[in-house]
């Protein structure tokens, strides 16, 4: 079931109707974990039984381990969860690419090999589930959390359909002590729920899917060679219509959760407004990119055995970040580049420590980050390498005899809402949502909260899947 | 356990956390590396939320009632959206029982020209419409060869334009019917109770977008302009569809439909991936060697099928008969798969209709014509009987 569809307004005033009964807190719950349940198997019902197997086996791995008085014990229980989930994802996700790379190692080496077809659906949000139970097992094995003491809570939070199939990704320490009390939204929280999930549809139903994705698709999916512009606003609509409709998912799941009373992490701050690249991913879906740092970068060693083992953990998490996103080597080459942007900036950080940007230099330096951001979306969005160097090669000049391609009507709203993106983002930068809401008189509120339900309405979107559905 | 509180591991090795983002209200999971995360804490504005709220609710319901008014105001009325989900309900039904209907299947023509409620006055038995705009009949019908649990009778409407060029602009539904999941049937059920019917916003053609796009925008020079189709016709519950009265009324508008269909008939100069001559002739005998695979898959369970060649008119009938001329493709198309076929220029009870845009009946006009097609079908189907399975 997708936010963006009338069937999610049905189920989730249901949903909200039953929460807010007199019933008891476990009755409460088993409602909310029901209800998960039904919002998954909406897709594909037999998978409900992959979201099972995840939850029941970290939930008997995390009580195996914390009860073993052997470390070779403890080892092993954490190792039969990563690779049980692992495999898991591995097999759904990565199954069909690694059979296709295998088959064309052996015809490199000469060998004729045709392995039978390997159509497997992908089960939605595998990676999203897969990583927030991983992350409870990982945590008690590290001792940073205590196993939960309910199988109701555990199970619950893994399937807690706010963030189950597409994040923000939760850690179990998170969410689990919000299932310990009874919670109940009050009416402040339930409305300013409900106008944080408008804020999330309207950037997803109105901005991405109505005003940005055409562009993108009429370059990157056309069959026509882009000059310059109709490279760079199709790269940059790509770059607003991911930011819509990512961040627009996570902002109506923050809404939708706290209309039932709990509170889910930010996931993105205003990724755009960023000054370098680190900076960038602590503002862009910080929930993985944190994810990644606390299980794979800092057991990997981190920043603390040398200037070459850093870099080596660093690109190493970034390469497999890429692959994460979806089983394609321009996946692979998006998360190089971004490790590579970090290398770089790591090396300038320690050559210039005391150099301190003024003004006018952060807007370039922020530009800048900007600028190189979109060149490593155009081998997200791209399906190919041979698209992905069409594209370059039209933003850098090599495409100088290229027919114009995109009428202006897109040229002209791809750059009012990405560059009202922009501006939005550096005047946010070191704000938060709810500060700037805070000194908006009510008045100027309604009326866009008005407007901005008004648009998703006219916009008549007809329930795209959201992007990151296919991760 | 590795030592993993460090402020400069990955994200947070830039800067300390302080120092670059003074005026923070919260902290994220970016800030605390290697560290079991807090219960979030999310702070709710200081704001008169429910005055906001109920002046937004407000604000919105009259914003939509100006738009509704606006859209009854330029001709609208609410009908069903002939979306993929409706036309998965009707192919559903061949499913749940009614294999042994008629279906009817084919182009807009096909979709605008024949009306259920006088077929069924005329042979006692509502047709199910499969028929699918700017798309060839060859996808449904292949998918209709391949399910046993059709056993009936298939009209295939022909449109040379699009039959034999093989054009599916919505090929995708047939695929989209045989993976819809539940979501986006209950999506269908609601939507064509609790919307459709009753606003005539809620139509594609009058989405935010598409109405941006249609306004008066500058020509880029050498972009390619092409203007979309315009809203044609007006659909019921079961797809039973007939040409919207804007463009039989509004002189305007009718001109700006023959304009688009225009378009079709002196596209741009040929580029190097357009079809020669030579590739559409092989083209068209490919789709046909297609239509013959499939009806003689549905011949021998007893699916009798009749092709249909409705009525063109003016510029566009003479664009048919330069691009697609009927000894090329439709006289082929019968001998090939051995399916009769009424071509509306064999019939004089076919001809003399009112095509306001050139390519589709008038709504009273469809009528007319269904009434006299019906004999002639079922004298063809008489005259062609296939043995039973």
């Amino acid at each position: 079931m997708v936010f963006n569809s009338l069937t999610f307004v049905v189920f989730f005033a249901c949903v909200l109707a039953l929460h807010s009964m007199p019933f008891g807190w476990t009755t409460k719950k088993v409602n909310l974990l029901v209800a998960s349940y039904l919002f998954y198997a909406a897709w594909n019902p037999p998978f409900v039984i992959l979201l099972w197997v995840s939850t029941v086996l970290d939930w008997y791995a995390a009580q195996k381990l914390v009860h073993a008085e052997k470390p070779s014990v403890r080892h092993f229980w954490m190792l039969l969860s990563v690779i049980a989930n692992l495999g898991m994802l591995g097999y759904f996700k990565y199954g069909a690419f690694v059979l296709a790379n295998f088959t064309a190692l052996l015809s490199s080496l000469g060998v004729a090999y045709h392995p039978p077809a390997f159509d497997v659906a992908l089960p939605v949000g595998i990676s999203f589930y897969t990583f927030a139970t991983m992350s409870y097992t990982l945590d008690v094995y590290l001792r940073r959390a205590k196993p939960a003491t309910s199988f109701l809570d555990y199970a619950l939070f893994v399937t807690f359909f706010p963030h189950l199939v597409a994040g923000p990704i939760m850690r179990p320490t998170e969410l689990v002590p919000q299932f310990a009390e009874p919670r109940r939204a009050t009416p402040d929280m339930l409305r300013f729920g409900l106008a944080l999930m408008t804020l999330g549809l309207f950037q997803k139903i109105v901005l991405a899917d109505s005003f940005l994705a055409r562009a993108a698709e009429m370059i990157y999916d056309g069959d026509k060679i882009p000059g310059a512009l109709d490279s760079w606003v199709a790269t940059i609509a790509f770059s607003g219509q991911i930011f819509c409709d990512f961040a627009g998912y996570s902002t109506t799941a923050i809404g939708a959760a706290m209309c039932l009373g709990f509170a889910m992490p930010d996931n993105f701050r205003f990724p755009y407004a960023a000054i370098g690249f680190s900076d960038f991913w602590r503002r862009w879906h910080i929930t993985l990119s944190a994810w990644l740092r606390d299980y794979l970068y800092i057991p990997l060693g981190g920043n603390r055995h040398g200037a070459a083992r850093t870099y080596a953990a660093l690109m190493t998490t970034m390469l497999l970040g890429g692959l994460w996103h979806g089983a394609s080597w321009t996946f692979v080459i998006w998360g190089g580049l971004h490790g590579l942007y970090l290398a770089v900036e790591r090396l300038l950080r320690s050559r210039f420590a005391g150099y301190r940007p003024g003004p006018s230099m952060l807007v370039v330096l922020g530009l800048m980050t900007y600028t190189l951001i979109n060149v490593t979306w155009v081998f997200f969005r791209a399906h190919t390498f041979g698209k992905a160097w069409i594209v370059l090669g039209g933003m850098f000049g090599q495409n100088a005899r290229a027919a114009p391609i995109l009428p202006t009507v897109h040229l002209v709203m791809v750059t009012m809402i990405v560059g009202g993106i922009l501006l939005a983002h550096w005047q946010m930068r070191n704000r938060t949502l709810e500060s700037a809401v805070a000194r908006v008189p009510a008045t100027v509120l309604s009326g866009a909260w008005a407007l901005m339900a008004f648009a998703i309405v006219m916009a008549q979107g007809d329930g795209h899947a959201f992007i990151y559905f296919q991760f | 356990m590795p030592s993993s509180t460090s402020s400069s591991d990955l994200a947070a090795e830039a800067e300390p956390a302080a120092e670059v983002r003074p005026g923070f209200v919260r902290l994220t999971a970016s800030d605390r590396p290697g560290v079991a995360q807090p219960v979030p804490m999310r702070d709710i504005p200081p704001q008169p939320w429910n005055r906001i709220f109920v002046g937004a609710m407000l604000s919105a319901a009259l914003l939509v009632a100006g738009a509704e008014l606006y859209w009854r105001s330029y001709g609208a009325t609410p009908s069903y959206r002939n979306s993929d989900g409706a036309w998965a309900a009707q192919r559903r039904r061949i499913d749940q029982g009614e294999g042994g209907k008629t279906v009817l299947i084919g182009s807009s023509r096909v979709l605008f020209d024949l009306q259920l409620p006088v077929w069924q006055k005329e042979a006692g038995q509502r047709p199910i419409q499969l028929a699918l705009e700017g798309t060839s009949a060859l996808p449904v019908l292949e998918d209709l060869a391949d399910d046993p649990n059709f056993t009936g009778r298939l009209l295939v409407g022909v449109t040379p334009a699009l039959f034999f060029s093989g054009r599916v602009m919505r090929g995708g539904v047939v695929k989209y019917f045989h993976r819809e999941g539940l979501t986006q049937r209950t999506g269908q059920w609601l939507s064509s109770r609790l919307l459709e019917p009753f606003f005539a916003f809620d139509d594609p053609d009058f989405a935010l977008a598409t109405v941006v796009q249609r306004q008066p925008w500058p020509a880029r020079p050498g972009a390619p302009s092409h203007i979309d189709v315009r809203k044609l016709s007006v659909s019921d519950a079961d797809r039973n569809t007939h040409m919207w009265k804007k463009v039989e009324k509004d002189a305007e508008y009718r001109a700006l439909a023959r304009k688009i269909w225009t378009q079709t008939f002196a596209p741009p100069p040929p580029d190097a991936s357009a079809p020669s001559p030579a590739e559409m002739q092989r083209i068209a005998g490919e789709q046909i060697s297609r239509a013959a695979a499939a009806v003689t898959k549905l011949r021998a369970r007893g699916a009798q099928v009749i092709f249909l060649r409705l009525p063109s008119a003016g510029p566009f009938l003479e664009f048919e008969n330069r691009v697609t001329p009927r000894a090329q493709t439709w006289d082929v198309l019968l001998q090939r798969t051995g399916a009769p076929g009424i071509h509306f220029e064999d019939y004089p009870q076919l001809q003399g209709y009112t095509l306001p845009e050139w390519s589709h009946l008038a709504a009273s006009e469809a009528e007319r014509l269904t009434a006299a097609l019906v004999p002639i079908v079922e004298a063809e189907l008489r005259r062609h009987p296939v043995a039973a399975p």
